[in-house]
Order: C-alpha cells, then structure tokens, then sequence
C-alpha cells in the first residue's frame, strides 16, 4: 500500500506548494476521464497530505496496515532488466513439459 | 464422446433375451463395467455384430473414464480392447496417441504416428498435432521422420523451424517473416504466440502478458506461457507465480529475472513456506531480508505488524532504535480505535497528550489536533465541544473548532450565555468567515436584535454580495423597522425604510411584502380606502387563494397593533362554503411556518387562524393526501393549535398506519400536556414508538421520544422498580399495599420469574390487544370492563397480567380474577369514567 506520499511521488519534507504542484502534474497525466480509479486515488492522496494541518492528522492518525505484498514487491522488483533470449526461450519450453502435456483435447473434437 | 442409446433387444432365447436386455440397461446407464460383464457373457453364447459394438462402446468409455482420472496405463488397456472389438477406423486414436507417449511407449507410438494420414493429422486430431509440434522442437520426441511427408504439419514445422533458428543466431528480422507463413490453423499456432510474446520481454512486457493471455488452457503451449508470463511479473505477482512452478522451473525463472543470492535466497524461504506465513515469521523476514527491502520500508512494515506481533517489540528495538514515549502511546491508541475502542483509546491519547506537554509549540499544535481527533469519537455532543474547546487552548485558530462549537450551541432550545461569548469570540477571530456570520445573523435575529442582525447582513453581503439568506435578512430587518415606526407614529421616516427594502432584489414575493407594508402605512397615516386596497392587492399577488389572503393580511394588521376589519376591506367576502385545494393548503402550511421563523407570537398566529378556522376545517374533510395531511399536523403541532390539530385527525383514514398518526392523535388529546396522558395512551405510543424505530421513521422516533419523556417527567418516577422495569417508566398512584396483598404470598423467584413474563407479554401485543386478551381470560370478553378497571389503576393491570403469565407457565398462585378485582373495585369507584376514543 503507498503512502500519499509516494503516490504523489514528494518527500515527507515537500512543502504545501511543492505538494499541489505535484499533485496538479499527476492530474494532469491521469486526467479522470482516463483512469477514474488512479485519479481518485492522487486526489485522495492530496487531500491527506495537502496542507500542514492534513499532514499531522495523517502523521498521528494513520494506522498502516502491515502490508507483505508491498515488502515483496520492493524485494523482488529487480534493478536488473530480465533475460530473453533464444537459449531460455528453449529452456522455458522444455522445462513446460508434464503429464499436464500430454493432456490433449475432449473427445468431441477427436474423430475416426 | 455421446454414445448413441442402442435398441431393444432382438433375441428370441427368453434367457439371453433378459441378459440383453440387461446389458442394455447398464450401458444406457454409463454403468460400462457392468455392462461389460455382460456382454461379454452374450458374446460367449452367440458372436452378435451388435453385442461386439457395445462391448466395444463399453471399453472405450471406460478408457477415458480411466484417462480423465490421470490412470492412463489402464485407459490404454482398455482402450486396445476397444480397439479389438471395433472396426477401423478407431474412435479416439488420438488419445490413445498421447497415453502412449505419456507411458513412453516409443514403440507403438513410431507404430501409431506411422500410420497416420496427412489428413487425421492435420484435421481430424489437431490437439495431437500441437502436442507432436511441442514435443519435436524441444527434442523430447523425434518422431518427423514417422509422419506423412505430404501434410501440412511438416511444412508449418519447417517455418517453426526457421523462425527458431532464426532466433537461436539472433537474426530477430527473419522471425517475423517465418512465424508469417504459418496460417491461422496450424498445429504451431499457440508457438507462435509464444515465440512473439517471449521477443517483447523484458521491453513490453504488458504487451507480452496481454499475447500470453491469448494461449488457451488447455494448449500443450500454456505451461510454457505460464513460466514466460511469470519473468513479465514482478513483486506479490511474481512470487505467487513461482509458487505454482516446480523447483527446476523456479531456476530458470530466477536466472531469466536475474535474482542475486539474497533474493534467491528469500525466495527459497517464501516457497518453501508457502501458505504458512505467520504474522512472526513475515516480522522476522522482514527484519532479515532489510537489504532487499531497504530499511525504511522495512521499519515501517515491522511497526505496523507489532499491532499483530506485540512480542517483536524488542528486535524492533534492536533493529530500528526504542519508539519514543509519544510514539509507544500513539500506536496503543490506535490499536485501541482499530478494536472500536474508543474510551480505551482516549486513555492512551491523554498519556500521549502528557508526554507532548513537553514539546513546545508542536506539541502544542499536536495536542490540539488529539483532543478534536477524540473528539470526533465522543457520544455525547456536549463531551464532543468541551474537547473542541479545550483544543482550542493549544491551537487557538482553528476555525471549523470554532463552527462545531457554535453549531452545538444553535442547537440548544434555550439560547446560552455561552453561545453569545463564543459567537463574539468568534466573529472576532473570523470576520470574514461566511458560515460563522450566518450563524451570528440568525442569533441576532432570533432575538430580535434587527440592527445586529443589520450589521451582520451588510458585512456578509460585503463578502458574498448574491447571498439570500443575509439579503432576506436585511430586508425583513426594514420591514421590522418599518413595522415599529408605524407604531411608534414616526410616519415621515417610513417610506424610506420601505424604499430600503424594495431595493433588496430577492423575488417578486418580497417586493409583494414591501407594497403590503406600504399598504398598511398609507391605511393607518393617509387614506383607509387606498391603504386597503394596496393590502388586498399585495396578499393577493402574493397568495394563491383567499384563505392565505386573509391570513397574512389579518395577521400583518395584528403585529402593527392594528384592527384586522381595517386591512381586510378591500379583500372579496370569504364564502363559507370555501374550500381549499391542495396547493392552497400547502401555500398556508408554508405561510405560517415561515412567521414562525419570523418570531411571530403564536398568540398572534392562533388569532390570525380565527378568521379561517371554520374553512381551514371545512377543507380537511376533502380527501387530502396522506402527505399533506401530516404536514398540516406538523403544522399545527408547531403552534400548538389544537383544536384545528383534532379537526385534522377526524378526518385521516384508518388504512393511515404510520407510527406518526398516534404520536398526533395523543398529543392533541392532551393538548400537548403529556402529564396528562393516560396510561393506555402511553402504551400506544410506546407500541407506536418501536414501530417508528423498525420503519426508521427518525422524525417519529425522536417526537414520540420527546413526548414519553416528557410523561416520565410529569409523573416523577417514584421508585416503583417492577413497573419501572415493565414498563420503562413511572405509573402514577402505585398502591403497593394491594399488590403486596395480592402477590406478596409469593417466593422471591417464582415473583421476578412472573414479573418478567409481564414484560415479554407488554413487549408481545400491542396495548389494545393486550387488554383484549386479559378481557377475553378474565372478564368473560368484557372488553369494557377492563378497561375501566385497569384506565387508572395500572397496577390492576399489572396484577392482570401477573395471573395471565403464571397461567401461561402452569403455576397456581392462589389469586383469582375476583381477588383482583375485589382489590381494586374500592379505587375503580372514584375513577374518572374511562375514555377510549380510539378503540
């Protein structure tokens, strides 16, 4: 779950100014004609944090739920581009074969 | 495959005649075994073409039966005996193809492939055909050689073999062009949506995920995509992908993704787990794997997980340094409010509050959001302010603190010296704030302070110059100043304030209101005649018909101190047979809501409604709508005008069952005195009162709240606990002498165990039933009677009751109904006679 915060991609330092400017290039991008739900969700976020007295209440009354998706994210988002090429592509192909295989089509399909 | 119900029986043999039939009967039946078993015992008397058929039939069923369990060695048993007793060319045969290469039964495979046609190949067994594509160009199978060199099949496997060569020497332009000359049906077809997913990855991965999506379940290729979709995924998505995968399969997904050690690592630990990830354990590996997390997320997880995992709380301290006091206090409360705790909560949040003391002017600042943050969670309104007020001694410019609390005090019947200090303290702090005028200008109305009031209005329109409510406000402020210079005889000064207010543009109604008042000032300073006639002009263009016509005009005369004959001179005679229609009716409703608002005496109002009462009443008896009705009660209710309130209630229909309607019916009874409600009526409305509160009728449930209370009061509860019990409530003139000679012979428990099946039978039947029920038991169907008896003395009733729930329970109390009321005739002698009007 990101905080505010990371959505409206600013520090937790940013000012009220730097925050609404943010905020108004994210609307920008995700207008609510494209992406209701993202704009919802950036709208929702500047509304928490855009000014001093939102952002002590979100600081002392937030509870976050312990989020392990997001922890998972973060360890297994890779800096590291993956690698395709010919040679996993073989392997990948072996590697998918099983008894599941070798299932083939219902008995309508087959016949004489 | 859907086998074809064979026909009767054709033998002419009674015994295999029944066995045939049997036979029959089983495989209609898909009991095959059986069946089975059968014909293969007609077959021993007789080689019947028929019988082989369904023994055929028979096998191949059972073989797929079999397959379809995964036990593919006996589905190729049965299959072959099948295969015995059929004819080709075979049902099947590609099934019986892929059972073959799953048991690795290379022989009869190459012998199988060997005699396919081009034909079965390519259209009759395409899932066969996929499968055999997949298997030769991963080498798990060479069977090219075995199959018909004519079919299409070979030729797509040759552009599938280019396009991979193409692959394997990087020459990615010549991909295309060989994946182009594979048609839409061919056996590579599902290849070549992988192949060309597997080109966008890692660049277009979505791209790649929406092709992948594209390979159906049950293709040989979609195992492949899985694997393929799993290197497009990253984070949550990307670990429950693996979890699906085999180790082997997991290692290419980690070599494709690039994963280092540690990941590689944590990984192992996550799949290894699986499902079985405690709070505890995903604590720790959020400890452990910090470096892969990075540590700010990882704190921020560990800290909310302790909510879970209390006992961390010490690695968390070793790991990311102790909380602050402040901090170990916020996050009990919060745990607290997570639970709905909120009394527990504020006991954490006033620990925090001591601890923040300390810190200044942030702190300060702190302070003040906790105190409106608790409350926000209090129950109680007048908890909720003083928390509001006291917040504002730590931050003392929070303005929607200030509104809550003004709003509070608006809300009090009785307007409070409080409220004018916090209204100034107020509009000191804030002299701009729109919210906080309108609040200021209704006060000063309210208490008829117009040059206040004025004053407010000006400021308020200076901010927000179309804003009606202080544009009304002015004007009504001329208007009432107009009113008191033509009382007060200062004719030369009331033209003026009148052109005032015809300045203020609200609506044609009030330009109306302004030509009235000039009415009444030309009839009481210049000209009677011409004055009346300006009155009868304006109440008309303000009015739909004559009876608010004469109301407002009557009315108006009475507040100036003036006779009413004087204002209603230049009106039409009111006819007597008058009736007024609907909007009428709703226009009158209107009208005498709004002098209420303008705090007109309802002294004034009850003698303005005079002059059209004997309409007003006549008009009811039309057939209004429900609706309309009840607001007219409203209405009515609001000024206390009873007796056109009873005249409203004759007329409204018995199908009318809204709890509302009993609410009325008593209140106009008792003329609004709830003292003086009987006891019956005060049953009714309790019954009419949790009816309201399962129709969710607030309005209802809050009016008849009031009125109960309001008889509670009236009748100062005097300790009497079973009746407080039964009935919620005090019951006037307890005797408890005669109860106790009644009941007191009783042991304590059989006495409370009767006592509380009074209160189940009460909650049970509404009021008059109840009555019925006790008449119908104890007074031979005397419905009269009991109600003379139990109208004022409520404890006869009780005493009633008392018998009717030990006979219910089968326990003989040794009271009859004629010591009852033998009991309470001496108290039913100077009993007002009883009265019941809505029985």
């Amino acid at each position: 779950m990101k905080t505010p915060y990371e959505i409206l991609e600013v520090s937790e330092q940013a000012t009220d100014s730097e925050i609404k400017q943010a905020y108004l290039q994210k609307v920008k991008l995700n207008p609510p004609d494209r992406d209701h739900e993202k704009f919802q969700q950036i709208h929702s976020a500047y509304e928490t944090i855009k000014n001093l007295t939102s952002r002590e209440n979100y600081a002392l009354f937030n509870y976050p739920e312990a989020d392990f998706d997001a922890l998972l994210k973060q360890a297994f988002s890779n800096a590291q581009p993956s690698i395709m090429n010919a040679d996993y592509f073989d392997k990948l192909l072996r590697a998918s074969i099983d008894d599941k295989t070798f299932l083939i089509g219902n008995l309508t399909k087959t016949t004489a | 495959m859907k086998k074809k119900p064979l026909s009767t029986p054709k033998s002419s043999d009674p015994d295999t005649s029944v066995l045939e039939s049997r036979a029959l009967s089983k495989l209609n039946a898909g009991q095959y075994k059986e069946a089975t078993d059968l014909y293969k015992a007609l077959l021993k008397l007789a080689d019947n073409a028929e019988w082989r058929q369904a023994l055929s039939q028979c096998y191949l069923q059972r073989a797929l039966a079999f397959s379809a369990k995964g036990m593919v060695k006996e589905a190729l048993v049965l299959w072959e005996n099948y295969a015995q007793n059929a004819e080709p060319p075979y049902e099947a045969h590609d099934h019986y193809i892929s059972w073959l290469l799953q048991t690795n039964d290379m022989a009869k495979v190459k012998k199988c492939l060997g005699q396919l046609s081009a034909q079965q190949l390519d259209e009759y067994y395409p899932d066969l055909a996929a499968l055999l594509g997949l298997l030769i160009i991963t080498d798990k199978f060479s069977c090219k050689e075995l199959l018909p060199k004519d079919s299409f099949f070979i030729m797509h496997l040759g552009f599938v073999e280019e396009a991979l060569s193409a692959y394997r020497n990087n020459k990615l332009e010549d991909i295309e062009p060989a994946l182009k000359k594979l048609p839409f049906r061919s056996a590579f077809r599902d290849f070549r949506t992988l192949i060309k997913a597997a080109l966008l990855v890692p660049e277009s991965a979505e791209q790649a995920q929406s092709l992948l999506a594209k390979i159906p379940a049950g293709s040989p290729y979609h195992q492949a995509g899985a694997l393929l979709l799993a290197i497009t995924h990253e984070g949550v998505a990307l670990v429950n992908d693996l979890l699906q995968l085999s180790p082997p399969q997991i290692k290419i997904i980690e070599a494709a993704k690039n994963f280092n050690k540690k990941q590689i690592e944590f990984l192992d630990v996550l799949t290894k787990q699986k499902d079985r990830l405690s709070d505890k354990l995903k604590f720790n590996l959020a400890l452990q794997y910090q470096a892969l997390i990075g540590a700010d997320l990882a704190q921020r997880y560990c800290h909310s997980a302790l909510s879970n995992y209390p006992a961390g709380q010490r690695d968390f301290n070793r790991h990311f340094g102790a909380m602050d006091d402040f901090e170990a206090w916020r996050l009990k409360a919060l745990l607290r409010e997570r639970d709905r705790d909120f009394h527990g909560a504020e006991y954490y949040w006033q620990q925090g509050i001591t601890v923040l003391k300390n810190q200044g002017v942030e702190g300060a600042f702190r302070i003040a959001l906790i105190m409106r943050h608790i409350a926000a969670h209090q129950q109680s309104p007048e908890e909720a302010v003083s928390w509001l007020i006291d917040s504002l001694d730590h931050d003392q410019d929070d303005r929607e603190s200030y509104v809550k609390i003004l709003q509070y005090y608006e809300r009090q019947e009785q307007e409070t010296d409080a409220y004018k200090q916090w209204l100034d303290k107020s509009i000191k702090k804030f002299p701009g704030d729109v919210e906080i005028l309108g609040l200021a200008i209704k006060a000063a109305t309210r208490n008829k302070a117009f040059k206040k009031a004025t004053q407010y209005a000006k400021a308020l329109l200076k901010i927000d110059p179309v804003n009606t409510f202080a544009k009304q406000v002015l004007f009504t402020s001329h208007l009432a100043h107009a009113r008191k210079l033509i009382k007060s005889k200062k004719f030369h000064l009331v033209e003026k304030e009148i052109e005032q207010a015809e300045q203020i543009t609200i609506s044609k109604r009030y330009q109306a209101l302004a030509q009235l008042m000039r009415g009444f000032f030309v009839l009481v300073a210049t000209d009677k005649k011409q004055g009346a006639e300006l009155i009868a002009e304006s109440v008309q263009k303000m009015h739909e018909g004559l009876v608010c016509a004469y109301f407002c005009a009557t009315l108006e005369a009475l507040v100036l101190d003036l006779q009413s004959a004087l204002a209603l001179k230049g009106l039409p005679p009111l006819a007597k047979d008058y009736l007024l229609s609907q909007q009428e009716m709703t226009q009158l409703i209107q009208l005498i809501h709004q002098y209420v608002d303008d705090n007109v005496s309802q002294a004034q109002l009850h003698k303005a409604l005079e002059k059209v009462k004997a309409v007003i009443k006549q008009s009811i008896k039309q057939n209004y709508s429900e609706e309309l009705l009840l607001s007219l009660c409203q209405c009515l209710e609001r000024i206390q005008h009873f007796e056109l309130l009873r005249a409203c209630l004759k007329n409204n229909q018995p199908l009318w069952t809204k709890p509302i309607w009993m609410y009325y019916r008593v209140y106009a009874e008792v003329n609004g005195n709830a003292g003086k409600c009987s006891y019956m009526n005060f049953l009714r409305l309790r019954n009419s009162m949790e009816n309201a509160q399962q129709e969710k009728d607030q309005r209802a449930v809050a009016l008849i709240g009031k009125f109960l209370d309001q008889y509670h009061e009236a009748r100062n509860p005097s300790g009497f606990d079973i009746f407080d019990s039964l009935f919620g409530g005090g019951i006037e003139d307890v005797d408890e002498d005669r109860l106790d000679k009644l009941f007191g012979h009783l042991p304590d428990d059989i006495y409370d165990q009767l006592a509380e099946k009074t209160v189940l039978i009460t909650k049970k039947n509404p009021p008059e039933r109840m009555l019925k029920i006790l008449a119908a038991k104890y007074l031979s169907n005397n419905v009269h009677k009991m109600f003379n008896l139990v109208n004022d003395n409520t404890e006869a009733l009780f005493a009633f009751l008392m018998l009717k729930a030990a006979d219910d329970q089968g326990i003989d109390i040794g009271v009859t109904t004629e010591d009852i009321i033998e009991c309470f005739q001496g108290k039913k002698a100077t009993s007002k006679p009883a009265s019941f009007p809505f029985f």
